[in-house]
């Protein structure tokens, strides 16, 4: 995630020293908007289908390559190739759906039937990533940015722009939800999938455009965890998905309010304990936050009765 | 017929439990005589449901106490209860579909030494000793169950019929003090519905105290000597069916969801 | 004494084939009897192979830049004995945390997370096990009392890994037959319906979790015990998938069956295609595509035979019926 600076002597424009606790607030919510891209994919996914996609950080994994293969590989503009890659992310995931898991809820199959599918498309998908790209670490050849004093934030330009893009998507996420047809219909599925289908909601529809969207907003995160963290690997989706697990599970799974909640503390609680604790264990606040949760209060903060 | 003052075997006493907003029990009271064989009936939304989920442990009793066998169980697992001798049904068919029939009777037979992990590692002979016990039983249980046949079979493979018998069957080798049924007869054909009345009687005659959850008031009528009527969460009354038909409150409380009147529920 | 080189492949894959089995039999345990997701088995294997390897190493010398914790050189089978205790107690703590909801994806998220969790603990935290480079140099059991040439001694191995490997056979057969392996499929099938049955499903499936760990602890320890080194690089999550592919493709509940898809998959698969002229494909993409190949097999298997080539079998039971010979003398005795 985000390089620690506590190292080092900072100060603002006036040459005042700044705060570590408010810089790290300031990482922080680029962690959150990073995760709160990811958890929401992910979050609206479980809800309308009832079962956690493992291959999810292996989406955002093939997202974040695909934008590193169509912009640098391909020398096409970088903004166009993250749309590219979201589109093709999205319908790969409803491509993924009905080739891969498709037969197993038709038939009804036990839940972890599924799960353990999804977990063995992961495993395909991280191979495949490798297979084409290599193992060797990857960046993107953008321009270097310079950090910006934001008050007693000190983050780069393009963390900015990270922010930015979740809270445009958060926003236009809440607007699917709640001023069109398809959004109201994924959130009577996700309530009560019996009641929907009853009422004459298009299900295989509505699951069609909910997968969609999750591969698309794993795109978005993926390219935006790979520009935060400068580099990255066949594996690096696969190491943030416990963390996306924490935030969707922290605000109550299947609720994409929750989601954007539990993303906003899971990132700022990272970043900030990473003032007291050395950086690489910056996951365990993460996990340990995960434990309490189950222990305390599995549903999250926002419960939908009857998905915990 | 011992009235449920003098000997209960199940003490009910001002029982809630609300989802969030939702009263679905609200102060519900009743007793149930050792040996009845009893039923609870109510419209739809009564709360029955609920309340045998709070009795067997399944959800926690917000207030008030449950009394069984003479030990006070609110607030117990559910394991607990069971192995206490309450042991429940549930509404839809829940055989372990992945073992045969006669492992489905196995299974839930209490005291069995080879269920402790020193005793199967180390002393196979305990729990070998005890299963030839267990299977003559349940291929007796089996028998008067007319399953015989099926005891090889996977539970999965049986027939909606044949798997309430085996919900019934199953109940049995549990060694039960009182058998709480959850709609035993819900979406049974007649001809089933009379034999599992006449498996509850025999079983009854045998000692097990009965408790139905029922909306099949013909049958009710039929086998039970003591109806508890629950509506809106609370207990409304109790007594013989026949008495109840006529009670003007019950008839009330069924006009809004039920069939009183009729012969069938 | 020097062997043809193919006696030496043999020993092996025999090795890696007895120690693929017993830790396949752990989740067997958990998954094939009491149907726990467990999506990061393959880090108890690792405990165990730590833990096996700093009881059995001497003291840490300064200077070697190999750093890690007791170092008590403990002599066979104490260290082994050890990482199997040590699996088994983490698997009880993430058991605590995890096996009170009922839900599988709850279970294999938490699994997943302790699996990252303790990975990025133990490859940061150097002081522990040596950080991401790992222990190297680890003493090969029994070695210090009879003390073969290194030929010798992996074929004697061999015999040690098969010893272990019966043993856990032995058990595993023993716990699948026996009334408690039945309460464990019962919980398997419905853990509502057994808990009103009068079943603690929270204490069988514990039981379960902490054995099925024992095994990958003890498969852990024997591993490190052959190749005298354990780093970070030994346990990805792909190491964990050939693991559930075994199970599933072999059949789950069936200790026969684990045996037959370990040898289709650790033999002939993993192990055998180390073998296979590497021409114009780089060790890394072959081992990318046998990856991916695991994969596919695993999906389809679950897809057209969920069972497994040999299912968990049926269980018959002695008829002994009222009147019946049996019944007079089982009834005598």
């Amino acid at each position: 995630m985000c390089a620690r600076v506590a190292h080092f002597d900072l100060r603002d424009q006036s040459g005042a020293p700044l705060n570590l606790v408010p810089l790290s607030i300031g990482f922080g919510l680029v962690t959150a908007s990073v995760l709160a891209l990811a958890s929401l994919g992910l979050t609206l996914q479980f809800g309308v289908t009832n079962y956690v996609n493992f291959a999810y950080g292996a989406f955002l994994t093939l997202g974040a390559y695909l934008v590193w293969q169509i912009s640098s590989g391909w020398g096409v503009n970088f903004i166009v190739a993250v749309v590219i890659a979201a589109l093709c992310m999205g319908v790969f995931a409803v491509v993924a759906e009905r080739v891969v898991m498709r037969p197993f809820t038709r038939r009804g199959s036990a839940l972890f039937f599924l799960l353990i599918v999804t977990f063995g498309l992961s495993l395909v998908l991280d191979n495949l990533i490798q297979a084409i790209w290599g193992p060797e670490y990857q960046t993107f050849s953008l321009p270097s940015p310079g950090p910006l004093h934001l008050g007693p934030f000190l983050l780069t330009s393009y963390q900015l722009i990270v922010i930015g893009v979740a809270v445009v998507v958060m926003v236009a996420v809440h607007l699917l939800l709640t001023r069109t047809t398809v959004g109201k219909a994924m959130r009577a599925m996700s309530d009560d999938s019996v009641l929907a289908s009853v009422s004459g909601i298009d299900i295989e529809r509505i699951t069609m455009l909910t997968w969609f969207l999750s591969g698309f907003l794993a795109a978005i995160a993926g390219i935006a965890l790979a520009v935060t963290t400068v580099s990255f690997v066949p594996a690096f989706g696969d190491g943030f998905l416990f963390i996306i697990f924490a935030a969707v599970i922290l605000g109550g799974i299947g609720q994409p309010y929750g989601a954007m909640l539990g993303a906003l503390v899971i990132g700022v609680a990272t970043e900030v304990s990473a003032v007291v604790i050395p950086a690489q264990y910056k996951g365990v606040v993460a996990f340990a936050i995960l434990v309490i949760v189950l222990l305390l209060r599995p549903q999250g903060l926002i419960a939908t009765r009857g998905k915990a | 017929m011992p009235a449920p003052a003098e000997d209960p075997i199940l003490e009910v006493a001002d029982m809630h439990h609300a989802f969030g907003g939702l009263h679905a029990v609200d102060g519900c009271s009743f007793a149930i005589a050792r040996g009845a064989l009893a039923a609870v009936i109510g419209p739809n939304g009564a709360g029955k449901s609920t309340m045998v989920n709070v009795v067997s442990g399944a959800l926690p009793s917000q207030r008030g106490r449950i009394r069984f066998d003479g030990s006070d169980i609110t607030g117990w697992v559910p394991h607990r209860i069971a192995r206490r001798g309450l042991i429940r049904t549930f509404q839809i068919s829940r055989e372990f579909g992945g073992m045969t029939v006669l492992e489905n009777l196995l299974v839930t037979a209490p005291d069995q030494p080879g269920e402790r992990l020193w005793n199967a590692l180390f002393r196979p002979a305990l729990g070998r000793r005890r299963d030839r016990e267990l299977v003559s039983q349940a291929l007796e249980v089996l028998d008067t169950f007319e399953l015989y046949s099926l005891r090889d079979e996977y539970a999965r493979t049986l027939s909606g019929g044949q798997k309430r018998l085996l919900e019934l069957a199953r109940a049995v080798m549990a060694e039960p003090k009182l058998l709480l049924l959850d709609e035993p007869m819900a979406g049974v054909n007649p001809a089933l519905i009379d034999r599992l009345g006449r498996h509850i009687q025999r079983l009854n005659a045998q000692g097990i105290t009965f408790v139905l959850i029922e909306h099949n008031l013909e049958v009710v009528e039929r086998i039970c000597d003591h109806v508890v009527v629950m509506a809106v969460g609370r207990t409304l009354a109790t007594g013989r069916m026949a008495e109840l038909r006529r009670n003007p409150e019950v008839v009330t409380a069924y006009l809004g969801g039920g069939h009183l009147e009729r012969a069938t529920g | 004494m020097l062997l043809p080189p193919i006696i030496y492949e043999i020993a092996t894959l025999a090795v890696f084939f007895c120690i693929y089995n017993v830790m396949t039999w752990g989740l067997n345990i958990q998954f094939g009897a009491a149907g726990i997701l467990n999506f990061t088995y393959i880090t108890f294997m690792a405990i165990g192979a730590y833990v096996a390897a700093v009881f059995s190493l001497p003291p840490q010398t300064p200077g070697t830049g190999v750093t890690y914790v007791l170092g008590l050189n403990w002599p066979f089978p104490l260290p082994q004995v050890m990482g199997g205790v040590a699996a088994g107690a983490l698997g009880f703590v993430v058991g605590l945390v995890a096996l009170k909801r009922l839900r599988s994806d709850y279970l294999a998220i938490v699994t997943l997370a302790v699996g990252s969790i303790i990975y990025t603990f133990v490859g940061n935290f150097t002081q522990l096990f040596s950080g991401w480079d790992g222990v190297v140099g680890v003493p090969e059991p029994i070695n210090n009392w009879i003390n073969l040439d290194l030929n010798t001694y992996e074929i004697f191995y061999v015999v040690v890994v098969l010893a272990v490997m019966l043993l856990a056979w032995f058990f595993t057969h023993r716990l699948f037959a026996s009334p408690l392996g039945r309460t464990m499929r019962a919980v398997r099938e419905d853990g509502d319906v057994a808990e009103a049955f009068g079943k603690n499903t929270f204490r069988i499936r514990m039981l379960a979790m902490v054995l099925g760990c024992a095994y990958a602890g003890v498969a852990g320890a024997l591993l490190v015990g052959y190749t005298g080194a354990f780093s970070p690089d030994g346990w990805t999550v792909g190491e964990t998938f050939v693991i559930w592919a075994v199970l599933l493709v072999g059949g789950r509940g069936n200790i026969v069956g684990t045996m037959l898809g370990c040898f289709l998959i650790v033999v002939v698969f993993v192990e055998g295609t180390r073998f296979l002229p590497t021409g114009f494909l780089s060790p890394n993409l072959v081992a990318t595509l046998r990856n991916m190949v695991i994969g596919g097999l695993l999906i389809l298997t679950l897809r057209f035979r969920p069972e497994g080539i040999l299912p968990e079998p049926r269980r018959h039971f002695a008829e002994i019926r009222k009147g019946s010979p049996e019944a007079e003398r089982a009834g005598a005795s």
